[in-house]
């Protein structure tokens, strides 16, 4: 079980899997029966938890406020009772942030949120309200800043898409496995909006190279690439959460007019380079295995992975 | 057409309820369901409430639901199920594994002991 994995695992298997074992107590769970108020009209089946799992447990000394998306329901899409229990663990998080900083504030204990994204964005049969919901999750985020660190993990099956995928940019330390993918567009919605010629959304091995892991690693969109079992991922977020907290805003990719300024020279760069496949910009980057990548364990591209540089390219 | 709520309650054994306080199993995946079962002292009956979007399968559900508290003998328990198009089949079995997650009565225990 130690080495369970993240990628099979359901959203409650993972939230108790990310904090230390025995820790993790879920608020807002099934038994509270908070289903969403706009699917039975619709016809559509409802959950007691919505689709997202929401709670606290440890991981080493740190007190981790934890959402879950399980992407089985209704694809991890997010409406309004979902995006209000996301809210509510931010909220509760800042609490616990008030309380450590009346309590000596130390470092090894400050609060921190974790979110498994598995998620293509707003459900849309609640549109406005899981629009909003995404609009107040990213408000929290940056209530957050300079007080609460919040890791994005992605290593699930849905992956991180739509209007979360601009919730996971706004986040401190994004850590991923080769499985997850991280993007705004969804494949699918690419295929279908400008054609298969454009992006082939049957193209597994194209999806996994364009919005998986490891080119998100090399890319710097991600932080930290763990091999798929949830026990990576605790490792990681602890860490991570072991670092002083000047490091982790570091890891940030959006949130100060130099990050900006950085995104749009790499957008720049990317339009000069005009690649034709996300190996010619791993290439480009001074990748000459970038061939092999795909297919290399993660410990193995770790040693070759040389990433983007920051600041100017 | 919109959601349907079905409900039914069964005769069971008093205080052959489950283990744990309540218990939760599932994910309401396409063709799954996630099931809640919570101690309820209701003289032994087994309370049933299941939110489906198909319709037209009242039957099946009381028949399966039936067997369950049948085959089991258990009592003094609420159901509680969300269903997104599961097969009987797969029904039966979140059921079985619902039961076992959320600790399988003591006297059907002892009566599994006397079989063997």
């Amino acid at each position: 079980m130690s080495r369970q994995s993240f990628l099979g695992a359901t959203a409650r298997e993972r939230a108790a899997g990310l904090t230390d074992a025995g820790t993790f107590q879920e608020l807002a769970g099934p038994r509270d029966r908070l289903t969403s108020p706009h699917l039975p009209v619709l016809g559509e089946a409802v959950s007691f938890d919505d689709g997202i799992v929401t709670g606290v447990g440890m991981v080493r000394q740190h007190p981790v406020f934890v959402i879950s998306q399980e992407g089985r329901f209704i694809g991890g899409a997010v409406g309004e009772v979902g995006g209000a229990k996301m809210v509510g663990i931010f909220q509760l998080a800042l609490a616990e942030y008030e309380e450590w900083k009346s309590h000596g504030a130390q470092e090894d204990c400050r609060p921190a949120v974790i979110i498994s994204f598995e998620t293509g964005g707003v459900r849309l049969h609640e549109a406005n309200a899981g629009l909003l919901a995404h609009a107040e999750v990213m408000d929290q985020i940056q209530c957050c800043r300079g007080k609460v660190p919040v890791l994005g993990l992605i290593g699930s099956k849905v992956g991180c898409f739509g209007g979360m995928g601009f919730v996971a940019a706004a986040v401190d330390v994004i850590v991923m496995s080769p499985e997850g993918r991280l993007g705004l567009t969804g494949p699918e919605v690419i295929e279908q909006e400008i054609g298969k010629e454009e992006f082939d959304s049957a193209d597994k091995s194209l999806i996994s190279r364009t919005t998986g892991g490891k080119h998100k690693y090399l890319m710097r969109d991600c932080n930290v690439l763990v091999p798929d079992s949830i026990e990576a991922f605790r490792q990681a977020i602890g860490d991570i959460l072991e670092k002083p907290y000047e490091e982790m805003e570091k890891c940030r990719r959006i949130g100060s007019p130099a990050l900006v300024k950085e995104q749009l020279d790499v957008a720049e760069w990317l339009a000069d380079l005009a690649p034709s496949d996300a190996r010619d910009v791993w290439k480009a980057m001074g990748n000459p295995m970038a061939e092999e990548y795909p297919d290399m364990d993660v410990e193995e591209f770790l040693t070759h992975a040389v990433r983007r540089r920051r600041g100017e390219q | 057409m919109a959601l349907q709520t079905l409900t039914y309650t069964f005769p069971g054994k008093t205080g052959c309820t489950i283990k744990k306080e309540w218990s939760h199993t599932g994910v309401v995946g396409s063709g799954d369901l996630e099931i809640l079962l919570e101690q309820k002292a209701q003289a032994g009956a087994v309370s049933v409430q299941v939110v489906t979007p198909v319709h037209g399968f009242e039957y099946i559900w009381e028949a399966v639901l039936k067997d369950f508290v049948e085959e089991n003998q258990i009592g003094d328990l609420a159901v509680s199920i969300n269903d997104n198009n599961a097969t009987p089949f797969v029904v039966s079995l979140r059921l079985k594994q619902a039961l076992r997650e959320a600790g399988i009565p003591e006297i059907f225990l002892e009566r599994e002991g006397e079989k063997t």
